[in-house]
């Protein structure tokens, strides 16, 4: 279905391909050392033999694909008919076992060396029998023993037994029974197109080892590459290893905007990517009471989906949740993690958690699972991609498998396009308004910008020529942001009355300048207000705590925070709204949009993940009637709300196996939302981070204020290190000219590709219509050739617009 | 000085907080995988913008337990790959490698030094010598264990090493507890270089006062802590890193060997590597991955990096035996346990940081107040730049200027310098008006007085009477009285005795105006007194300390009084310290209000004020207390003795109580959860 979907882009990437091979060349040799934060050069060809698949069932055949099955060892085949080339659900391994009694009964039977050959089955060399039963399935268990994890598959030696069932054509079910821990259930799986669709029902799992399952794993080897091999060599007739053929190639994560996670050979054993979509539960951690320390948190996928790319442009799959995302982890593990020489990634699905349930306050208590498992459907779809994208299909790479995961979420409606209202682009700037510090009696208010400061500053910046303005509040609340209830609508009088803020965004509204306030409705503390019946509750029956005192100030008012229950979140979203309705159009939440966590009682779970889910999108659908919102950098499930999309991820969070950073997500959102860049008064103003917003088609934003930042030395924003307006006059004209320079000419294009002809140099496609234009971005220190056109050193340019 | 702050923070932390968490954060630091800290203004690591940020990651290079780096004039790294037995040479321009040093003599490489010229020095533990190879890599010298008599009895197992420019080798070794070890060129002994002293506890120090010879031979050695690493940049001074201290981790050593930092430089305890660049920038790095930054001079000017083991983030160390900094400035340092380099490139803003400090310490104070300017651009709670453009600001004699700098910067020494220009000045300017009007004024009142002399005394008249009127408002009236009292402290006191002065409510009305005057002095003195800030300071417990002593005080000394023939009632006694508070009061008042027009070079007259204030206000209350009570002097001693005895007394049986009551508190909640948890 997505081929179809996607024939329109063909001429675009006709036209691609030639200008690739023949449009660029260094004017010099400078080399430019990539690291993890540039997008590397796509992989070298697969090389690979199409195989006839003896051992293999034909169970459907489709325009684009022929699917196999093989029963033994539970593994799907998925065949691109053009060209022969497979991917398998599982790593087809024989039991070293199994195969080693075969050759010895061979051997003892005295059969021929042509017969043993035929029998010795090529086996892993660095996996068990467990290993092996997992590297083949197409459902792995987790389950715990006491406080351990072990794992159980569906192509297990002696402890599960599968049967494929057929329902209708295209669609079957896999009957499984585990032994132990005991446990039944049925995996529907619908083979499409060009992809296909795992179900589990979680009404149709029963046994009386359910409740200590852990999580299930879904075609944990599908795509995976590496390996180490017993071969029996046919001379010698002696086993032998060797490395398995290690296919070129990588794991898509969504990692900030997205990071690649190449197949490598690694010398290090590395630990393993766990992506925890939309972030951690912080409600069924192991502890209640969680700290901030010296490393920068990891930046959460804020989508259910991933990939496998084999080759350059050959094959590929993206993969998402349709359902059951509030409980997956993407998992990776690169070469050498858990002992193998295989890269594999697979989505996992908890559903039961260990925690320390808690005595008292000096730390007694024990490790203990839930009772009964977390109850919830699960629904995988994988999409596989083929060839470089020249017939205009989808590309079997990254961008490829941004653009399957797009149309998913076009077709479902959770995407909208839209059309930019203005030529040029928009910029963010928002303004640090009041915040709280520690006085002689109580908390003092810091004031650090005044409405009226606002409207100077706003008139400035759009007397030196920048109209496309938006702007969010952030401190507006009497007791400024960190210690006014999220939503009372007291204004904070020294900085501006009710009136005055109502003037100053109704007076900007008509220059076209959409000012909002901008509200943490998430973070509380016990300053602000009582715990009781508003913070989340922890598995434990134990209030959430949060304690940032190692990144706070050593004096601020407080330093233990927790979060408001889904359920308050969504009441004080909707009292915001009303609030402001009689005057601002919009709303600007921070926090809360990429935050989601369960609220339990000592009676069990409260508001589940899929509960809280449900609230927030049903109280920004109600609000979003009325209130344009800007949203940062919020989880998939708000992105149909989602007018503004604040603190895009630009980069990955540079784990040392991602080898790439790439424009994932802003390629899956480009031209539904205006997407606008971290603040760029933070180290993200140099002209490297000015390119990269060029690069993933991001906007700049800034975060100001009048009065000098060191005053908010004692507050809670004390990370604001340089605010002041007068500081930035320059900067913002430089870094807004420089990136609507070029972003203002593909306003209203569809972003279809992106390629990297060499380290440092990025090409991006925009098409409109029948028009195609490129951005070329030079990274480099020296100039580049595309298409007749230079592009400086460290500088971008659009080329082929007319 | 709160140097570890953090990890102070880290100590109070509910026990049970024992998970890495990988929790969202508004995305600010873009690339940054860990904070930056810097000293704040209270001289305590404070988060700052990022100062450096991860590069590259090279993990294809194989290594096997790397031990220590060095980057020569080439720009060329060299690793010493002790795991794989070899010397690794990574051409850092290029981004591959340039070399690879293996050598049938070479069996434990755990130190590398290349010197000017191109030799390379390669610490052999295994091989128990110092290899020295030339550029294209041939072996041309070994030294091998000096057969100095001194030397005899030491071990000799080079595990780090550093060459000056005149060939001494300096040798970290392995279990050599007496310091450097100093060979010649030739090899040959030369002593130890630098040594390091023995931290004793307070156990050991009494030991060695007190033991005899023969009992402190029989006690287990103490060692002093063990020097980690040497480094010698290329003006011949020898840094060295120490393990196991906190203070004096890293040195920089003068010829003799001794520390040339004036003041004791903080550090992770468990420092591995220490480098120097060329612009004379220190850096260290710890095992457990943290890196910090230091000027010529020993000043901390930013720490970074975490300690985390679950995830594998760039930047980030499982163990963190080496760095070295390369040509442009950037780190670079090696994961000792999983075997890739990283590099660490500057941001801007420590760029500009390191170009103001060494304009200002070449002298060159514009240019270096126009760097700082743009540090203040990129950190507005910089206190390196606020005291950089202070102090080109009183160079440059603008010192108005300067004081606000001086003040973000809490550098009351400095601030105190320009006050006193900038008082200076307003007083040249503003001394001979002031004076004449005072003399105006002083004239004036003599030409009212007679003319008020010649027509009645009218006024004096009224002043009497309004006088008169005040002295019968009740409060005003003993007020007043307290103001009389530490004049007259016997007679005053007599009168209190008899009944005949003073009121419960008037002193309850000091009482309050007295903590409010304390209250102003505590929070509200100039900027060069006002030692602790409002925001760091617990009103809370000022409030408790205050009037819980008062109380307590009064409870007790009317308890042990009452039982000593004491006249004293429990109301009388309430007033003793009221009415003898005012001399206090007033120097508290005036030592507030003074402290706005004095430098640090006055500070004795604060202290004059205060003092003589607080002694005349304790010889007032006890000659009250001797009075009322009918004491002598000796009685008088006795009470107030005993008065505070009992005064701990009853604090520790507070305490006591409190603590049990906790105890019980957490009992009974605990029992009360296990009945909800378990019976209802």
């Amino acid at each position: 279905m997505f081929y179809k979907q996607m024939k329109r882009y063909k001429g675009v990437l006709l036209a691609l391909i030639p200008a690739l091979g023949f449009g660029m060349f260094p004017m010099n040799a400078n080399a430019y050392v990539a690291t993890n934060r540039d997008t590397k050069t796509a992989p070298e060809k697969a090389e690979y033999t199409p195989d006839e698949h003896e051992d293999y069932e034909l169970l459907l055949e489709t325009g684009t694909v022929r699917y196999y099955w093989r029963e033994d060892r539970d593994i799907l085949a998925v065949v691109d008919k053009q060209t022969g080339y497979c991917i398998k659900t599982g790593a087809d391994l024989p039991f070293s076992g199994e195969v080693k009694d075969a050759v010895k009964k061979l051997e003892k039977e005295g059969a021929s060396n042509a017969e043993i050959l035929e029998a010795a089955e090529s086996y892993a060399d660095d996996l068990n029998s467990t290993y092996v039963g997992i590297a083949n399935s197409l459902i792995t268990l987790e389950y715990y023993d006491s406080d351990k994890i072990k794992y159980i598959s569906s192509a297990s030696e002696d402890d599960a037994e599968s049967e494929l069932e057929k329902l209708e054509e295209g669609k079957y079910c896999l009957n499984i029974r585990f032994r132990k821990p005991e446990v039944q259930m049925k995996l529907y799986f619908t083979l499409l197109e060009d992809s296909i669709d795992y179900y589990i029902p979680c009404g149709e799992m029963s046994g009386s080892g359910l409740n200590s399952l852990a999580a299930i794993d879904i075609t944990p080897f599908l795509g995976a590459s590496g390996g180490r091999m017993n071969v029996m060599n046919p001379d010698t007739m002696e086993w032998e290893t060797e490395d398995a053929y290690r296919v070129p190639g990588y794991v898509l994560v969504p990692d900030g905007s997205g990071s690649l996670i190449r197949f490598v050979d690694n010398t290090s054993v590395f630990n393993a990517y766990e992506g925890d979509v939309y972030g951690k539960d912080f409600a069924t951690e192991s502890s209640y009471s969680i700290g901030y320390f010296d490393d920068v948190p990891v930046k959460n996928p804020v989508m259910p989906v991933f990939g496998i790319a084999h080759g350059n442009g050959q094959m590929a799959f993206a993969a998402w949740a349709n359902q059951g995302a509030e409980y997956m982890d993407i998992v990776v593990n690169p070469d050498g993690t858990k002992a193998t020489t295989y890269t594999w990634a697979y989505p996992r699905f908890e559903l039961n958690v260990n925690y320390y349930q808690l005595y008292d306050e000096q730390g007694s208590g024990f490790f203990k699972q839930m009772d009964e498992i977390y109850h919830y459907d699960i629904d995988m779809t994988y999409a596989f991609l083929f060839g470089d994208g020249s017939d205009g299909t989808p590309a079997a790479d990254y961008t490829g498998m941004a653009r399957v995961y797009r149309q998913y979420l076009l077709n479902t409606g959770e995407l909208t396009l839209r059309q930019p209202e203005r030529e040029e682009i928009p910029i963010r700037l928002d303004f640090i308004m009041a915040d709280s510090k520690s006085g002689i009696v109580g908390n003092t208010r810091v004031e650090m910008t005044t409405t009226a400061d606002v409207e100077d500053i706003l008139n400035r910046v759009m007397e030196g020529g920048i109209t496309n303005i938006n702007s969010g509040l952030i401190g507006w609340q009497k007791g400024g942001e960190s210690l006014s209830r999220p939503y009372q609508m007291k204004f904070s009088g020294a900085v501006g009355s009710k009136k005055d803020f109502k003037r100053l965004i109704e007076e900007f509204g008509e220059k076209g300048v959409d000012v909002s306030l901008s509200r943490d409705v998430i973070t509380i503390n016990r300053k602000m207000l009582n715990y009781y019946d508003t913070a989340v509750k922890c598995i434990s029956n134990w209030y959430l705590s949060i304690d940032k005192s190692v990144i706070l100030p050593d004096n601020v008012p407080t330093s233990l925070f927790s979060y408001a229950t889904p359920e308050k979140t969504a009441k004080w979203i909707g009292q915001l709204a009303d609030g402001i309705s009689a005057f601002s159009g919009s709303l600007t939440l921070t926090e809360m949009p990429h935050t989601l966590t369960s609220h339990w009682s000592r009676d069990g779970v409260v508001t589940s993940l899929t509960d809280a889910v449900e609230m927030y999108r049903n109280i920004l659908s109600e609000v979003r009637q009325e209130t344009a919102l800007n949203l940062e950098n919020p989880n998939s499930y708000l992105w149909k709300y989602t007018d503004r999309y604040l603190q895009a991820p630009v980069g990955s969070s540079q784990f040392i196996f991602e080898t790439d950073a790439v424009p994932f997500l802003q390629m899956v959102l480009h031209g539904t939302m205006e997407m606008y860049a971290p603040y760029a008064n933070f180290s993200f103003y140099t002209q490297d981070s000015i390119l990269r917003m060029i690069d993933y088609n991001v906007f700049p934003s800034f975060i100001l204020s009048r009065e000098p930042s060191y005053k908010l030395g004692d507050t809670f924003s004390a990370n604001y290190y340089s605010t002041e307006y007068t500081l930035y006059e320059e900067l913002i004209g430089n870094v807004y000219g420089q990136i609507n320079e070029i972003l203002r000419q593909v306003q209203g294009y569809e972003w279809t590709g992106r390629s990297v002809p060499e380290d440092g140099v990025v090409i991006n496609t925009y098409q409109s219509g029948e028009k195609v234009c490129y951005i070329v971005i030079n990274y480099t220190e020296h100039e580049v050739s595309y298409q007749g056109t230079t592009v400086m050193p460290e500088s971008a340019a659009v080329v082929g617009k007319e | 000085m709160k140097r570890n702050s953090k990890w102070r923070k880290i100590l109070f932390l509910p026990a049970m907080v024992f998970l890495t968490v990988q929790m969202s954060m508004t995305v600010h630091a873009n690339q940054a995988t860990s904070y930056t800290y810097a000293a704040d203004e209270d001289k305590n690591w404070e988060r700052t913008q990022d100062a450096y940020l991860p590069d590259k990651t090279v993990t294809e290079l194989g290594l096997s337990s790397p031990e220590d780096l060095f980057i020569d004039e080439d720009n060329m790294l060299y690793i010493a790959d002790t795991g794989n037995r070899r010397v690794v040479k990574y051409d850092i321009g290029a981004g591959r490698v340039a070399g690879i040093l293996e050598n049938s003599e070479m069996t434990g490489p755990r130190g590398v030094y290349v010197t000017e010229d191109g030799d390379i020095y390669v610490a052999d533990t295994s091989a128990k010598a110092v290899l020295i190879f030339d550029r294209e890599f041939h072996l041309i010298h070994k030294l091998t264990r000096p057969d100095a008599p001194i030397f005899a009895d030491t071990n000799y197992e080079p595990k780090r090493v550093a060459v000056d420019g005149g060939g001494n080798v300096y040798l970290i070794g392995e279990g050599v507890y007496n310091g450097v070890i100093q060979l010649a060129k030739t090899g040959e002994f030369l002593g130890y270089f630098a040594v390091n002293d023995a931290d004793l506890t307070f156990s050991q120090r009494l030991q060695q006062m007190l033991f005899t010879r023969a009992q402190l031979a029989n006690l287990i050695d103490i060692n002093p802590t063990v020097f980690a690493n040497v480094f010698v940049d290329r003006d011949g001074v020898v840094y060295t890193a120490t393990s196991g201290t906190h203070l004096n981790g890293m040195k920089k050593h003068s010829t003799n060997g001794g520390n040339m930092f004036k003041t004791a430089v903080w550090s992770y305890d468990n420092l591995t590597d220490v480098y120097v660049d060329a612009s004379g920038l220190i850096y260290t790095c710890s095992a457990n991955g943290y890196i910090n930054i230091y000027s010529k001079s020993g000043e901390e000017i930013f720490s970074f990096g975490s300690y985390v083991t679950t995830v594998d983030i760039s930047g980030l160390f499982t163990s963190l035996p080496s760095l070295a900094v390369d040509m442009d400035g950037n780190i670079w340092a090696v994961d000792g346990t999983k075997g890739y380099l990283q590099s660490f490139k500057p941001t801007e803003y420590a760029q500009t940081v390191y170009m103001a400090m060494n304009l200002y310490e070449e002298g060159r104070y514009e240019e270096a107040m126009s760097k700082w300017n743009d540090v203040l651009r990129l950190n507005q709670m910089s206190v390196l730049a606020h005291n950089g453009v202070g102090k080109a600001y009183l160079h440059a004699e603008e010192y108005g200027a300067s004081l606000e700098h001086f003040k973000v910067a809490n550098n009351k020494e400095y601030y105190s310098q320009s006050f006193w220009e900038v008082r200076n000045m307003w007083l040249q300017k503003w001394l001979g008006p002031i004076l004449g009007i005072v003399a105006g004024l002083l004239v004036l009142k003599k030409i009212i007085r007679e003319v008020d002399k010649r027509h009645g005394s009218r006024l004096a008249g009224l002043k009497r009477k309004a006088g008169e009127n005040a002295g019968k408002i009740p409060v005003w009236k003993d007020i007043r009285y307290a103001l009389r009292t530490p004049r007259h402290p016997m007679d005053c006191y007599y009168e209190i005795r008899r009944h005949r002065q003073g009121s419960v409510l008037s002193a309850a009305v000091i009482y309050i105006l007295f903590f409010i005057d304390f209250m102003a002095y505590k929070t509200a003195k100039g900027f060069i007194y006002q030692t602790v800030k409002v925001e760091d300071m617990d009103i809370g417990s000022f409030v408790l300390g205050f009037f819980v002593l008062l109380g307590l005080f009064i409870i007790c000394n009317y308890l042990v009084t009452s039982i000593n023939d004491g006249d004293g009632t429990f109301r009388q006694i309430f007033m003793i310290p009221a009415y003898g508070l005012m001399p206090a009061m007033i120097a508290l008042l005036v030592v507030t209000c003074v402290s706005y027009g004095l430098t640090y070079n006055e500070s004795f007259l604060l202290t004059l004020v205060l003092l003589i204030g607080i002694v005349w206000s304790i010889i007032t209350v006890f000659i009250g207390l001797q009075t009322v009570h009918d004491y002598t002097f000796g009685e008088t001693i006795k009470s107030i003795l005993l008065t505070v005895v009992f005064m701990v007394i009853v604090a520790v049986i507070g305490v006591i109580i409190s603590i049990m009551w906790n105890s019980l508190y957490t009992f009974l909640i605990s029992v009360g959860k296990e009945m909800i948890q378990n019976v209802l």
